[in-house]
């Protein structure tokens, strides 16, 4: 009965929304630092926050620093809900040019946000687009086709096609390599427990392997926003399960 | 819904919004109907389904093995439990071959005639009372979908789009096809006129485009939708695309103002059906496994309208405007392929590759059935206790006694 109730349009609900009084706060705060940001993923609504909290996911050091925080676009669903709203607030704050996007990713359609203080390159510093084309590189940015052979070199562009490239990032196939190899693990680990789900709580304790270097908390919003598995709240936390 | 009703009788608000509350409610909770059902005919997996438009009475339906079958969804006697009988049926419309019906179509004016056109490479023109086919024409391919404009006043045009890449517009009153339009690069999946503009066409197909058309115009294509909105896109030699999989459903909103589209890359779109723009709404991920025309449904006079989606074996509820997936109906045992929504009554009427028409109904009415069916157990149960009772005190044989005395 609660679950049908659940789905009533806006206008029948009553416009009384449950406040969380101080002692109930003060107890959800104890448990956020103590299991993850499991309690927070409720009170968040603003994609910055999600943006900032999975940019803090990303660990720099393991990296040897030579890899900015790169954030996988369909994380942030995992915190924001309505996706709709995600996208245009990471679209205005891409034509802000507070963030980079990057068509990067294990599929086609996948694109990564970086953020832009930590680029340090002048041409996608001014670029807010994924793609550039020769007309746009020799006439606005003032390069010679000798210098655009450097920059493939130096993979800040990718071969799109004739006379188009992909922005990019240095070093991100050192990225993708460890983001795949991490997706698969998580996805296995998930698939070899009972009934093909897990507790996220119990998930996040479990060991993980040292070569995937990226930490399993982002990997778990990895795959929770791209809609490989299904996130059910139980009352010990939330349940991921395996989609078919 | 008793406060609404408050306020509406005190004239607070107005009734035309505890209509909508009440279609959207109902459209919210839509669940496998537990009292009605459609009666298995087909026996082959069912392909498209329509309800005419007068009445939202009578549900056509075509299948795989050829069959057409029409079902009254509101049979004469009022009983709560109800299985829609089939009126009559077509069984091999083509002959002795079986070739599959891909799309099936009422006459938008009555129910007169129909339309079915399908894998025999033709489109046909039945005429409901004899069941005879009037007219058909013939096309180079296999015909996966053919539409005719609801509110045409100046035109009777039929669009259809095969497996090769022109759409033709065949015109009843000449007897043959009047326009060709070419545009897309493979074969078209779905066509549909614009429930607003009597000449506006839109189709889809397996280039991964979608393109609306101004008939009266001659230069071609009206525009090429552009999922990016021209950003990423700008590589002059790279064709616009809508989805980056082919596109397989398409359906104008009630209104005509906007147009939905589903892709095999599982992606559900909203588009501005005026400037051509994505409206950038993102439902998530709806899987989309069909290989052939998807017919989607949409819900006319909610407050948010819903989207129905054939994903597999399920149909996913989302929300129109906001992206926020609402439920999955889950009943199909193989992939469902095409759904209607009846806006009247706001039952959803689905057919899949398992051979079965399901009937979607509120879950509200399936609580007055099952207070119905208690209230009925309970009158039979009063009856048998008195009937008990009256046997337990009548005495049959006193009377022999009083004889004997």
């Amino acid at each position: 009965m609660s679950r049908k109730r659940s789905l009533l349009p806006d206008l029948y609900k009553s416009k009384r929304k449950y406040v969380p009084s101080a002692s109930c706060s003060t107890e959800n705060n104890v448990s956020t630092s103590q299991g993850g940001p499991t309690g927070l993923s409720d009170l968040l609504t603003d994609t910055r926050t999600a943006l900032m909290l999975l940019r803090s996911m990303f660990p720099e050091g393991k990296f040897e620093n030579r890899l900015p925080p790169i954030i996988l676009k369909h994380q942030v669903y995992s915190y924001v809900k309505n996706r709709t709203l995600a996208d245009k607030q990471m679209n205005d704050m891409r034509a802000s040019g507070e963030i980079k996007m990057f068509k990067l990713g294990a599929e086609a359609g996948e694109r990564s946000l970086v953020f832009t203080n930590k680029v340090n390159s002048c041409i996608v510093g001014q670029c807010t687009d994924i793609s550039l084309d020769k007309d746009r590189l020799v006439k606005d940015f003032g390069f010679t086709d000798l210098e655009i052979t450097q920059l493939v070199h130096a993979s800040v562009l990718t071969v799109r096609d004739v006379g188009s490239w992909w922005l990019s990032i240095p070093n991100a196939g050192i990225f993708l390599k460890t983001f795949i190899r991490g997706r698969k693990a998580v996805l296995t680990m998930i698939r070899k427990s009972k009934y093909r789900e897990v507790l996220k709580n119990d998930l996040q304790k479990r060991r993980w392997p040292r070569l995937a270097r990226l930490g399993i908390l982002y990997h778990i919003h990895d795959v929770i926003g791209a809609d490989l598995v299904d996130c059910i709240s139980t009352t010990s936390g939330e349940l991921l399960r395996l989609r078919e | 819904m008793i406060r609404l009703l408050g306020e509406r009788e005190s004239g607070i608000i107005y009734p035309l919004i505890f209509q909508r509350a009440e279609v959207t409610r109902r459209n919210y909770c839509l669940e496998l109907s537990k009292h009605k059902d459609v009666e298995g005919v087909h026996k082959g997996s069912i392909n498209s389904v329509d309800l005419d438009v007068i009445e939202n009475r009578y549900l056509l339906s075509g299948a795989a093995d050829s069959s057409i079958v029409i079902h009254d969804t509101q049979p004469a006697n009022g009983e709560a439990q109800q299985t829609y009988k089939h009126v009559c049926q077509v069984s091999h419309n083509s002959g002795s071959t079986k070739h599959s019906v891909e799309t099936i179509q009422w006459y938008p004016i009555d129910t007169g005639m129909f339309t079915s056109s399908g894998a025999d490479y033709q489109l046909k023109i039945w005429d409901t009372n004899r069941l005879k086919v009037a007219d058909k024409y013939s096309f180079h391919g296999i015909v996966y979908s053919h539409h005719m404009s609801g509110i045409s006043v100046k035109h009777c045009l039929i669009a259809v789009g095969c497996s090769r890449s022109t759409v033709k517009l065949v015109d009843m009153k000449a007897g043959s096809a009047t326009h060709q339009l070419r545009g897309h690069d493979s074969s078209v999946f779905v066509v549909q006129w614009s429930s607003r503009d009597e000449f506006l066409l839109a189709t889809c197909g397996a280039d991964n485009r979608v393109l609306l058309w101004d008939i009266r115009s001659a230069k071609g294509s009206l525009v090429t939708l552009d999922q990016h909105n021209g950003e990423s896109a700008s590589h002059s030699k790279c064709a616009k695309t809508a989805h980056d999989g082919a596109v397989n459903g398409l359906r104008f909103t009630s209104d005509g103002l906007h147009l939905v589209t589903f892709g095999t890359d599982n992606q559900l779109r909203l588009w501005n059906a005026f400037t051509g723009k994505n409206m950038l709404v993102n439902y998530g991920y709806v899987y989309n496994t069909s290989r052939k025309a998807a017919q989607i449904a949409l819900s006319c006079s909610g407050s948010p309208d819903v989207v129905f989606a054939p994903s597999d074996s399920n149909i996913e509820v989302v929300d129109l405007y906001g992206g926020n997936r609402i439920t999955t109906l889950r009943g199909h045992y193989n992939s469902v392929n095409c759904c209607i929504h009846d806006c009247q009554t706001q039952y959803l009427y689905s057919g899949g590759s398992d051979r079965n028409i399901l009937v979607w109904a509120p879950s509200s009415e399936t609580e007055d059935y099952e207070e119905h069916l208690r209230d009925q157990s309970k009158e039979s149960r009063g009856e048998k206790s008195f009937t008990q009772r009256t046997a337990a005190t009548a005495d049959t044989w006193s009377s022999d006694e009083e004889d004997n005395r």
